[in-house]
């Protein structure tokens, strides 16, 4: 990184490829016996993504051991359509973690999504019934959300966590005029269905889910969207120094996240049957911690959507494992943090003398 | 830029110092007359307040809403106050809105954050001499006759009644036999513990249903279904029912439920919320309990109101009527469609009928 941490020499390497062999001279003095790995950008997002794999897979074995009832089939379903919402919402995220940006108005755009997409479809308060077409225009909507932090974060050059956190006020106060006092209950089969019909033993939404994550891939590994959202991570200052637009991809990124929060929020509507203003209550937090113990690191430029959702998963095997292992409800939260915050170390140790600064 | 001159700083503390002691007169002259003669409002005069923790639930929605009703009836309108469940814009709303002159004619419907909010709040309408009505949540040693005598009434429910009733009728539903789970709101508060305290009155009665699994949804529809889901897998179909502490979990549970493809399956929850009414309706949800919303948003002011306009006299009220449990209604299926459109009966907030919704005294 570009950090200006001088009591880490090492952590400067990450900006370019290390150079082959042999230990900088003061690290030799710190770790003599230690030989140094062949560090590349790539490898080292190799090894980050091994030890939040090895976490996933340690928790897995360990619920199994514990309670018969985890080892089905059934509890993998349920597993995989619990983790549906989050994993659609962390990929959004991604984007704006690879940044080296945060956003923290993830519930405020899930709720005037959900109340959005609830009042759009067949429902029980507006004579409408626009069906995809709902859809479609909740997703706009959530991409609007993201574009406004985007351009409040790029172009009035006010750091993303407070214009997120506006724009987080906003969006629940708009879902708050929506609901006005009463919930719109959804009556669309088509959309209902999501949650209700199974497709090959999964729920639709799971389906929905993959294919968003599909599709996020493909954004970040094809797109100058995603490309530029790793350089600008990495080093902002040569991004823009080579010429990239970095105050346009930055706006671009933010908006492509809050599409997936759009996406999110209707999931979610469609689980929960009517339009909730709290529908995404928990999911920024959860989010943020499943991209970072997946590898997504919050110093930007590392990690990516596929990493992002190991940390989904650790976090909803996580939820389920501790129900049905019996944990008491009392113990549950902070039997929850402290592996998650296990979790996040054990995934970040390898690299995690390349962090730089931790603020 | 200028620096400030000595002068100028002279006259600038001047000025504060004078603010200050204007300021402390007019606070003396609001306790002295605050204590004073009650009842002597005419009823233009009268400010009508409601405040609670947000329109973002169709509950206190409604309150509001019932409000709004009485405060028609009588000619006024109601102010309405939200604080976002944080405690401290509770307070300073509270303080905003009785910092003007002539609050002796204001009347306040709180629903205090937590049992600690509930103090100061009294505490600050005492000052100002309004009138002031607290509902469900108070320390238990505070009481509105210590010596607080525009405190009318603090008005709550019984939650262990409220989880017994919903047990006792999802246990009938089942007949009589089974496995149920219980989704817990928030575990440290009074509300999830008195109302677990009543499933499990109600278990005590019925040997033969079995307590399958307890967990916390947090009052949440989402959390609901997530931890429905998990128990589901866990329990599968020996799940003949499922007691959530509030409506919107047994919602959430509800579409848990749907998305398992479970039928049969009996669903409780309380508040009444309307999409919990409907769908006991529909047949697809078994029982929930009715607070009555626009009662509680109503009674509130009437108490207030009355008292202000001197058809009451608070002096007189005995003190079991200062702090009561409030009646509440359990809705199934025979009784829904009487719930569906919650309306405020004009008759239940006269004057003459404030108290007739007591079912005993707090405690």
């Amino acid at each position: 990184m570009t950090s200006p941490d001088t009591a880490r020499p090492r952590a400067t390497d990450a900006a370019g490829p290390a150079p082959p062999q042999g230990p900088a001279p003061a690290a030799a003095g710190r770790t003599p016996s230690r030989p140094r790995l062949p560090w590349r950008p790539s490898g080292t997002d190799a090894v980050q993504t091994t030890a939040s794999l090895a976490a996933l897979v340690l928790m897995i074995l360990v619920f199994s051991v514990l309670d018969a009832q985890f080892r089905t089939w059934g509890n993998l379903v349920a597993v995989v359509d619990a983790a549906a919402v989050l994993a659609v919402v962390t990929v959004g995220l991604t984007f704006v973690l690879l940044l080296g940006a945060i956003d923290l108005s993830v519930e405020g755009v899930i709720g005037a999504c959900a109340l959005t997409v609830a009042l759009l479809v067949a429902n029980s308060r507006t004579g409408l019934d626009l069906g995809v077409l709902g859809v479609v225009a909740t997703v706009a909507l959530g991409a609007a959300f993201g574009l406004l932090s985007g351009l409040l974060s790029t172009r009035l050059r006010i750091p993303s966590f407070l214009t997120t956190l506006g724009v987080y006020a906003i969006g629940l106060g708009v879902a708050t005029i929506l609901f006005s006092g009463e919930r719109p209950i959804v009556g669309d089969p088509w959309l209902s269905g999501w949650a209700s019909s199974k497709f090959l033993g999964f729920a639709v939404a799971s389906w929905v889910a993959a294919g968003a994550i599909l599709v996020g891939w493909l954004i970040q590994r094809y797109t100058r969207v995603g490309r530029y959202a790793y350089a600008i991570g990495g080093a902002e200052d040569i991004t823009r120094l080579s010429g990239v637009p970095v105050a346009r991809f930055k706006t671009a990124a933010f908006a492509v996240a809050g599409a997936f929060y759009g996406l999110g929020a209707v999931m979610a509507t469609s689980q929960l049957g009517s339009g909730v203003v709290t529908a995404g209550s928990g999911l920024n937090f959860s989010a943020i911690a499943a991209a970072v113990i997946g590898g997504t690191l919050l110093v930007g430029g590392r990690g990516g959507v596929l990493q992002s959702m190991i940390g989904v998963l650790v976090l909803t095997v996580l939820q389920n494992g501790l129900i049905l292992a019996g944990v008491s409800p009392y113990a549950q939260q902070a039997v929850q943090g402290v592996i998650v915050v296990v979790a996040v170390a054990a995934a970040t140790w390898p690299v995690r003398h390349r962090l730089g600064v931790v603020k | 830029m200028r620096k400030p001159t000595r002068q100028r700083l002279a006259v600038l503390t001047g000025v504060l110092a004078g603010g200050l002691l204007l300021t402390a007169c007019a606070d003396d002259g609001g306790t002295s007359s605050a204590s004073g003669d009650g009842g002597a409002c005419s009823p233009e005069d009268v400010t009508l307040i409601g405040q609670v923790r947000n329109q973002t639930n169709p509950y206190e929605a409604a309150w509001l809403s019932g409000g709004d009703e009485f405060a028609e009836s009588v000619g006024l309108e109601q102010q309405h106050l939200t604080y976002d469940g944080d405690s401290q814009r509770q307070q300073e709303q509270i303080r905003q809105a009785l910092a003007g002159s002539g609050m002796e004619c204001a009347v306040l419907n709180v629903l205090p954050n937590g049992d600690s909010d509930t103090a100061p709040i009294v505490a600050a309408a005492n000052e100002a001499g309004a009138y002031l009505v607290t509902q469900w949540n108070k320390p238990a040693d505070l009481n509105p006759w210590d010596g607080y005598d525009r405190w009318v009434s603090h008005i709550t429910y019984d939650g262990e009644e409220s989880g017994y009733l919903i047990a006792k009728a999802l246990f009938e539903s089942m007949g009589g036999s089974g496995g149920v789970i219980a989704l817990q709101g928030i575990l440290d508060t009074s509300a999830a513990q008195d109302r677990f305290a009543g499933l499990q009155r109600a278990l005590s009665e019925h040997p033969e249903i079995e307590l399958l699994d307890e967990q916390t949804a947090g009052f949440d529809r989402a959390e609901a279904l997530n931890v429905t889901r998990t128990l589901l897998t866990a329990h599968g179909e020996h799940v003949g029912g499922v007691w959530a502490a509030n409506d919107d979990m047994a919602l959430g549970a509800m579409q848990a439920l749907e998305a398992a493809g479970a039928t049969g399956v009996g669903v409780v929850g309380i508040d009444a919320v309307p999409e919990a009414i409907a769908a006991i309706e529909a047949g697809t949800m078994t029982a929930t309990v009715s607070s009555d919303g626009p009662w509680q948003g109503a009674i509130g002011l009437a108490m207030g109101y009355c008292a202000a306009t001197g058809e009451l006299d608070v002096a007189d009220v005995a003190n079991d009527d200062r702090a009561f449990f409030a009646e509440q209604f359990l809705i199934d299926q025979t009784n829904a469609a009487e719930f569906a459109e919650p309306e405020l009966n004009l008759d239940d907030v006269d004057c003459a009928n404030l108290f007739t919704r007591a079912t005993g005294p707090i405690g």
